[in-house]
């Protein structure tokens, strides 16, 4: 038995074999519920709550209204979505005994996380959804504001990976001569024992929410579980896929996306066939432009985006604490922003919801949903062989130099 | 444990989140005289995969396989 355990917990799997799944458990999801894998909305939603318990009267704000601020986030599925995201995760580091508290040794990190993830809340709630409902649960629903928002993403990351390279923004490491010491280990080994505990209790809360006739809050629960589960083993990081294209001409992260968007379109599409459902279409306006830049911006200043920085802060990740809670102050601040600063007048309301099935018929939304991904995956394979050419290049020229 | 190697310089990355470990070791062995051992100290789960796919795809070698070290890895490159 333990052999066959051992590398499920020890190593991490295939980002392929993750997204594969993660895009089929997605269009289940939907198949169920007939809502999408997201978590910003709760964000927002979280925001709203932790105002109205200081006190303040948000009863006219038209963006929780839109976003269905009720309850508390005990009782919404989206609140355990993302609560099991959280378990799922932290179940999985604590199984693989390799919970640490990590502190960053730049200090200025937590300056940069906390506005990068300030800018990402905000830009993913402007646009209505961050890489989850804009984009990999967004492009299967055919609604085509993820396609401008995976094109602003893709600039906004862009410039945030020209930052990063600065010095003055990533810092000096510590290089120093010699041998270093590694850290000496303990051999008492507790964490997979409170991992154990804490997924037997959780598992338990998903059999009481079903056997209490509560399907929704179970099925977020059971969803949740696995998503978080899948990101942590997977070390799914929706920032790194256009970012390590810029930075290093990393791909895989990219590839696997794309490839589990394909999958989950396509049994999304056949879903949405055979039992008539709506499909989730969001508003596509000037919004989810500005909103998708300033969201690949962010990502990238915070390292993490909303969904990276669950299984991060999971793993003790410390500087994905400030990172969360700027997250939940942009995606509130846009929320106040929405109707009182003239944000919906200006950048929204000249934009409708389009959805590529109502436009063109569902055999041409899934034809040009798989022509727009393979085109993307086309443009990473070229991102990473541009790369390593100018690299080659370079070492070249070194080699001539020296 | 195989047997440590003594190493010309070490890059202690503990605490640091993902991309900096990538960047940072890049730009170590950039830095460094080819033939030279650079010793990675790094406890970012993502860097566990990152830095030595990164480090081999930048036409650098291991002197030995990564070495798991409680919840941090340490890697053996030479420049």
């Amino acid at each position: 038995m333990k052999s066959i355990l051992q590398p499920i917990f020890t190593r991490y799997w295939n980002p392929y074999v993750v997204l594969l799944i993660a895009g089929i458990l997605s269009a289940l999801y939907f198949t169920l519920t007939s809502t999408v894998w997201a978590v910003t909305g709760e964000f927002t939603r979280l925001g709203g709550d932790l105002l109205l318990l200081f006190g303040v009267d948000i009863s006219g704000w038209q963006y929780f209204d839109m976003v269905h601020l009720q309850g508390t986030t005990w009782n919404r599925p989206d609140g355990w979505i993302v609560w099991g995201m959280f378990a799922g995760a932290l179940i999985m580091v604590l199984l693989s005994n390799s919970f640490k508290i990590r502190l960053p040794k730049q200090k200025r990190r937590y300056v940069q996380g906390l506005i990068g993830g300030i800018i990402a809340g905000f830009g993913a709630r402007l646009a209505l959804g961050c890489n989850l409902a804009a984009f990999f649960t967004g492009v299967p629903q055919f609604s085509f504001h993820s396609w401008i928002f995976i094109i602003a993403t893709g600039i906004g990351t862009f410039f945030g990976s020209k930052l990063t390279k600065t010095r003055w923004w990533k810092g000096k490491p510590s290089l120093t001569r010699g041998s270093g010491k590694p850290t000496q280990g303990k051999n008492r080994i507790i964490q997979p024992y409170i991992g154990g505990t804490i997924a037997v209790l959780y598992i338990g809360l998903i059999t009481y929410f079903f056997a209490t006739g509560q399907k929704f809050l179970g099925l977020g629960a059971l969803f949740g579980l696995a998503f978080g589960i899948l990101i942590e083993r997977g070390q799914i990081c929706f920032t790194s896929a256009f970012r390590d294209l810029f930075l290093v001409g990393r791909s895989i992260m990219a590839k696997a996306i794309i490839i589990g968007m394909a999958v989950s379109s396509i049994l999304t599409i056949i879903v949405i066939s055979l039992y008539d459902v709506t499909p989730i279409t969001q508003i596509a306006a000037l919004s989810t432009f500005v909103g998708g830049v300033l969201f690949g911006l962010g990502i990238v200043m915070a390292s993490g985006c909303e969904t990276g920085m669950m299984y991060r802060l999971m793993e003790g990740q410390l500087l994905f604490l400030p990172v969360f809670a700027g997250n939940i102050i942009g995606a509130t601040f846009l929320a106040y922003a929405w109707d009182h600063l003239g944000v919906y007048t200006v950048l929204v309301k000249s934009g409708a919801k389009i959805n590529l099935i109502d436009s063109i018929g569902p055999i041409g939304a899934i034809t040009v949903t798989l022509v727009m991904l393979a085109g993307l995956y086309a443009l990473t394979v070229y991102g990473e062989k541009r790369y390593h050419r100018k690299l080659a290049v370079k070492k070249g020229m070194n080699v001539h130099a020296s | 444990m195989q047997a440590e190697l003594e190493a010309d310089f070490t890059l202690d990355l503990r605490g640091e989140s993902c991309p900096y470990p990538v960047i940072y070791t890049l730009e170590a062995l950039e830095g460094m005289n080819k033939g030279e051992l650079l010793q990675v100290i790094t406890d970012c789960p993502g860097s566990f995969r990152n830095v030595p796919e990164e480090a081999l795809a930048h036409g650098y070698t291991f002197a030995q396989d990564p070495v798991k070290n409680g919840q941090e890895y340490l890697f053996y490159i030479y420049a």
